[in-house]
């Protein structure tokens, strides 16, 4: 790839964004459709053929409904927070791979001069440049490539999406809004410790942050799934409660809080909200896939087709089916698990994800540090995971909350009578 | 009021084994039920293309029979009307008309307000002569709150129409009349 | 004391000569009956009211065999009467039966097969018969009767008979030949139309060809009638009885005063039926009352307040005739001697006071005088002979006097004015102001009373009922309520006074007298009748009591004598 040109880069960015914003609309679709068929329906086949024109028809319709603006709401806010949500959802795909990459080139070693004694940066600055130029003439599928940082920026966007919450639920001034998003805040933070610790192992073996080099890895090793379950399904749940989505979508949960922090919104802002929340599912499913199942990295099967462009339809077919697998194991999984009481869902992250993600990543610095078999880390992971089973069955720190028999009755009201 | 301790009960939740602690085994099991139904056929019908099969026995818009005679059966007793809890039937009754020997009493206005109307069946149940019934026409539709004010007319027309289509209620024992016309036929 | 014991509950009955019936309703238990009628003389042809019979002697209950007519039977002192209602009985202890005696089976077991004779040619059209829900064929069937009838032949099916009167028709195969109507017409109007004709199972009531049933008290037979047999024409498929709201009224067609239930639905009079008051008229009221009470629904009435503009009557609202009282004031202001207020013997004794201190208040010498009374031949007293002259006891008096409170206003006229200024008395003069709060059901009376060469005052402002001769001449014509549109008193030719609740409400631009009484008197507030007799209880002596009646809405009278 060249240096940074201006025009493609807007062409790239443009088209991948109209093509998540298609995926977005069509998830919804989907989401409404598995979940029709899963409850034995039809869902929605009104608009257009088999119904595939209905996420225009519902964009049409949040574009032209009327757009009310409660007078209680603290505007700035009330404005910023849908819109938020949405840039920053989106801004975490740049550094996300969507096809075939190459890992950027490691920092060039300075070796001493002839002399010895004086470092001889030429030699490294020409390797450098060599390598830099090498690398930039690939083609990479990502937006921003060879971002050092990249697990870390996914990360940090991830964690700000909360804003978006907050600022909606505070400035619509309306209980159920604050309530969720409260929730949602305590949720998200809880999850953000799994979460984080359950991708340290990855980082820890792959010797990198940037996802094309852990991507390489995998390439190279296996995928981190065999290594690490233990940690996928940490970074998996965590991921869920991130999204806010069933079992962990407390801070919307409709029976409980309205809407909750979407109850004063509606419209476009209603959608924009949703825009994010899609686009946050289709980032974690990217990275789902791209950290833990390989990327696209398919047994050697991405490697049929000698023709580049071919090579590079072929590994972004692969990562985009592996990210799709993934946006269907969350709708399916809606309709799977009920949701969490708060309680349980604070345990889970506190009692439970945050030691054993601790432990995980114990072990795997150990396996790292004495030069173990990778697969020693997936005896551990097992191991770890059945004996925290065991615990809980037999030890009873599980989330398991439910009220005691002898607190509670002292809690209710008491009225002197007679 | 406070909740007496009394009628409290408490309800231990069921103790989790291993495997349930593991939560795997549970969501593979609740994923076998949800993917099996999407492959699974669907039970929507997709009404207007394809129509309902009602039960035989659905609640469905009212009609008016008539006799052997073509006379209208209603006797105007105003049992229905008095059964009916949405009061949605407005009868005025009137000397029945001097050909008709074996009755004195007719409606000279049957009106049902089919908006207001419940589809509880009561009316059917009430009525002695069995001259109104619910049929299986359910897919009532108009373009103002008068058209769906039924007259008299309105509903026997409808008795002519599905006996004609052959969509007779199963509850109709038709021909069979009630008490009320015992004797007519005696 | 002569004791009777009833279900084994003691009744004494002192020296009253009472039947099983009587004496068992004393006790609280009900006998059902249907031929007997405590008016009408005693045949005993329905055997519904069949009792088991026995005495109490020596501390010994003998009981008869055979169960007896109630009705028929008198009872005396140590008299043991056992109903079919024995197993309901509370509390009492048991009497000293013989042990194989059980007490109330036979009764019951009579009862049933008596209804099943009773229904065997009854043709249970219940749907289409206006009696259902009030029928004690129906009540007694359900509560007493077998379940089924086990009849194999076919029913009789006697024609019906319509032309039995002008507004009454049989249902002949409905009849139970209790010959309740054949009695009455015999006995109480003594004009004798109806009798049982035919035997046995062909036996039907019928008249005479060429001799219908047309007297003045005909409408009774239909009260009288315990199953749909005979049905008034008037009230024939109208309604159905269950959605009539039954209020106790006075029946407003005469000075006699009848107490009357007023049957309404919808606040639409239906039906009038006689209120049972023997202090009073006794069981009945005459046809001319029961069916009278169609001008309270005519189409024809005025409902709302008139008045004359470019010398036509124009409709117009209560707001702008605020300075009606203004208005009338000014014209009682120039010239008092020349200004009249009216009060009609229609007004309740309430309306009148009200009204008349309202205009005394005005002015002293403003005149208050006695509307026009409405008199139409002379008494008519029943029963009569052949010949149609009366026969002594009187049972039954239509008035001559077709108003029902002018003793009422003219006590209330004596006590405001010191007397009682006749109509015809003004009705020659020129005056300048004239109030009519009239009411007259029926305009005629107004216009007689109008000479033909009256001059019209000024001022007249007219309240009424129906146009007349009076509102075509009046500057301002106000609607007026009838005796079924408010609460009132009315004091009847004898002096009986009988308080009453409104049975519906007046229409809707209507305000009522009283109402209109306290705005003429300046009172602010909703007018009710409890303060006006607070008001009137120190100046009327005779209608104190009427203060302490609390009307409920059943309007119970409470009767005292003027």
């Amino acid at each position: 790839m060249p240096e940074f040109d201006l025009l493609t880069t807007t062409i790239i960015i443009g088209g991948l964004v109209a093509i998540v914003m298609s995926i977005v609309g069509y998830a919804t679709l989907a989401e409404r459709k598995v979940s029709a068929w899963i409850q034995d329906r039809v869902g929605p086949n009104r608009v257009g053929p088999l119904g595939l024109l209905q996420p225009l028809a519902d964009g049409g319709k949040f574009f032209l409904k009327e757009s009310p603006i409660p007078s209680h709401v603290d505007k700035i806010f009330y404005l910023l927070a849908p819109a938020a949500a949405m840039a920053i959802a989106l801004l975490a795909l740049a550094v996300v791979p969507w096809g075939g990459t190459t890992p950027p080139p490691k920092p060039v070693a300075v070796n001493m001069a002839a002399d010895g004694k004086t470092p001889d940066y030429s030699k490294a600055v020409q390797r450098f440049d060599a390598e830099q130029g090498e690398y930039r003439n690939q083609f990479q599928g990502v937006i921003a490539p060879g971002l050092d940082i990249g697990i870390v920026y996914v990360f940090a966007l991830g964690s700000l999406a909360i804003y978006g919450v907050i600022l909606g639920g505070w400035s619509s001034d309306n209980k159920y809004s604050l309530l969720g998003s409260l929730r949602s805040s305590a949720q998200i933070i809880s999850y953000e410790i799994p979460l984080g610790m359950s991708i340290v192992g990855v980082v820890l073996f792959a010797g990198s942050m940037n996802l094309e080099t852990i991507i390489a890895w995998q390439k190279q090793n296996g995928w981190f799934l065999m290594f690490q379950p233990l940690a996928f399904l940490l970074f998996m749940v965590s991921v869920y409660a991130e999204c806010n989505r069933l079992p962990f979508d407390l801070p919307e949960a409709e029976q409980e809080l309205v809407g909750g922090y979407l109850t004063e919104y509606g419209s476009l802002k209603f959608g924009m909200f949703m825009l994010g929340e899609y686009t946050h599912m289709i980032t974690t499913s990217f990275l789902m896939s791209i950290v833990f199942w390989g990327g696209w990295s398919l047994f050697g099967l991405e490697e049929v087709f000698t023709d580049p462009i071919a090579a590079a339809v072929l590994k972004a077919a692969i990562l985009g089916g592996k990210m799709l697998g993934f946006l269907l194991l969350y709708i399916v999984i809606r309709w799977t698990i009920p949701r969490f009481r708060f309680d349980q869902l604070m345990g889970l992250a506190w009692k439970v994800m945050i030691p054993l993600s601790l432990l995980h990543l114990l072990a795997a610095m150990l396996v790292r540090q004495y030069g173990w078999s990778n697969w020693a880390l997936t005896a551990i992971s097992i191991g770890l995971f059945v004996a925290f089973g065991l615990v809980a069955a037999f030890k009873k720190i599980a989330p398991n909350n439910t009220p005691r028999r002898k607190v509670i009755p002292k809690m209710l009201p008491r009225v002197m009578v007679g | 009021m406070p909740i007496a301790e009394s009628d409290i009960k408490w309800i231990e939740a069921p103790k989790l084994g291993f495997l349930e602690q593991l939560y795997l085994p549970i969501v593979y099991d609740g994923l076998k039920t949800t993917i099996g139904h999407i492959f699974g056929k669907s039970k929507t019908e997709s009404y207007p293309e394809q129509e309902p099969k009602l039960p035989p026995n659905y609640r469905g818009v009212h009609r008016l029979n008539r006799d052997e005679q073509d006379r209208v059966k209603c006797v105007a007793c105003y049992m229905c009307a008095t059964a009916c809890p949405a009061h949605c039937i407005d009868i005025v009754a009137a000397p029945a008309p001097a050909g008709w020997t074996d009755r004195e009493k007719y409606p000279e206005t049957f009106v049902i307000d089919e908006l207001r109307c419940i589809y509880c069946g009561m009316c059917e149940e009430a009525c002695p002569v069995d001259a109104i019934e619910l049929t299986t026409l359910y897919d009532l539709t108009g373009y103002s709150r008068e058209q769906l004010v039924f007259d008299k007319e309105k509903l026997l027309g409808i008795f002519d129409a599905t006996t004609k289509s052959g969509t007779d209620p199963v509850r109709s024992r038709s021909g069979a009349l009630g008490p009320a016309s015992e004797t007519a036929k005696a | 004391m002569p004791t009777v014991y009833v279900n084994d509950k003691p009744v004494e009955i002192g020296a009253e000569k009472l039947n099983c019936v009587q004496v068992a309703a004393k006790a609280g238990v009900e006998v059902p009956h249907y031929c007997y009628h405590p008016a009408l003389s005693v045949v005993a042809s329905c055997r519904m009211c069949l009792i088991e019979m026995g005495e109490l002697k020596d501390g010994k209950v003998t009981m008869q065999p055979k169960v007896f007519p109630g009705c028929q039977t008198p009872v005396k002192d140590g008299t043991v009467i056992v109903t079919g209602d024995y197993a309901k009985r509370k509390g009492e202890t048991a009497l000293p039966y013989d042990p194989a005696y059980k007490p109330g089976d036979r009764t019951k077991k009579a009862q049933a097969d008596t209804l099943e004779g009773l229904l065997l040619n009854h043709p249970l059209d219940c749907p289409v018969c206006d009696k259902a829900g009030e029928c004690k064929l129906q009540d007694y069937s359900y509560e007493f009767g077998h379940g089924e009838s086990r009849l194999m032949d076919a029913k009789n099916r006697p024609a019906n008979k319509p032309e039995l009167s002008s507004k009454i028709t049989l249902f002949t195969d409905r009849c139970i030949l209790c010959t309740r109507c054949v009695r009455f017409t015999r006995e109480i109007s003594g004009t004798s139309e109806l009798q049982v004709v035919g035997r046995g199972h062909h036996e039907e009531i019928d008249v005479f060809p060429g001799f219908p049933l047309e007297n003045k008290l005909s409408g009774n037979v239909v009260d009288l009638c315990p199953v749909g047999a005979l049905g008034s024409k008037d009230f024939l498929y109208t309604q159905r009885v269950w959605y009539l709201k039954t209020t106790d009224n006075v029946c407003a067609g005469c000075s006699t005063g009848c107490s009357i239930h007023t049957d309404a639905n919808k606040d639409i009079v239906y039906r009038l039926r006689p209120r049972e008051n023997l202090e009073n008229q006794g069981h009945f009221m005459c046809d001319e009352g029961r069916w009278g009470y169609h001008y309270t629904n005519a189409p024809d009435r005025i409902t709302r307040p008139l008045t004359r503009i470019d010398g036509a009557l124009k409709p117009t609202d209560w707001q702008s005739l605020s300075k009606l009282k203004e208005t009338f004031e000014q014209a009682v202001f120039v010239s008092a001697k020349k200004s009249v207020a009216v009060l009609s013997p229609f007004l309740t004794v309430e309306e009148a006071y009200r009204l008349g201190a309202a205009f005394k208040s005005m002015h002293r010498e403003i005149r208050l005088v006695l509307g026009p009374v409405p008199l139409t031949g002379v008494d008519d007293h029943y029963p009569k002979d052949v010949k149609g002259n009366a026969v002594a006891p009187t049972k039954f008096t239509i008035r001559a006097e077709k108003c029902p409170n002018r003793t009422g206003v003219e006590s209330v006229l004596k006590k405001l004015q010191g007397e009682v200024i006749s109509f015809a008395d003004i009705a020659k003069l020129t005056l300048d102001a004239i109030w009519f709060a009239g009411g007259y059901p029926n305009p005629d009376v107004v216009d007689a009373a109008i000479p033909d060469d009256w001059a019209a005052p000024k001022l007249l402002i007219v309240q009424d009922l129906f146009h007349s001769k009076l509102t075509r001449a009046a500057t301002t014509v106000l609607p007026a309520t009838t005796a079924f549109e408010k609460d009132g008193t009315f004091v009847n030719h004898a002096g009986y006074v009988q308080s009453f609740h409104r049975s519906v409400k007046a229409p809707l631009e209507v305000r009522s007298e009283l109402q209109l009484a306290f705005d003429l008197a300046g009172k602010k507030g909703l007018a009710t009748v409890a303060a006006v007799r607070k008001d009137f209880a120190k100046e009327l002596p005779q209608y104190a009591s009427l203060a302490e009646i609390a009307l409920n809405t059943n309007g119970r009278l409470t009767l005292a004598t003027v």
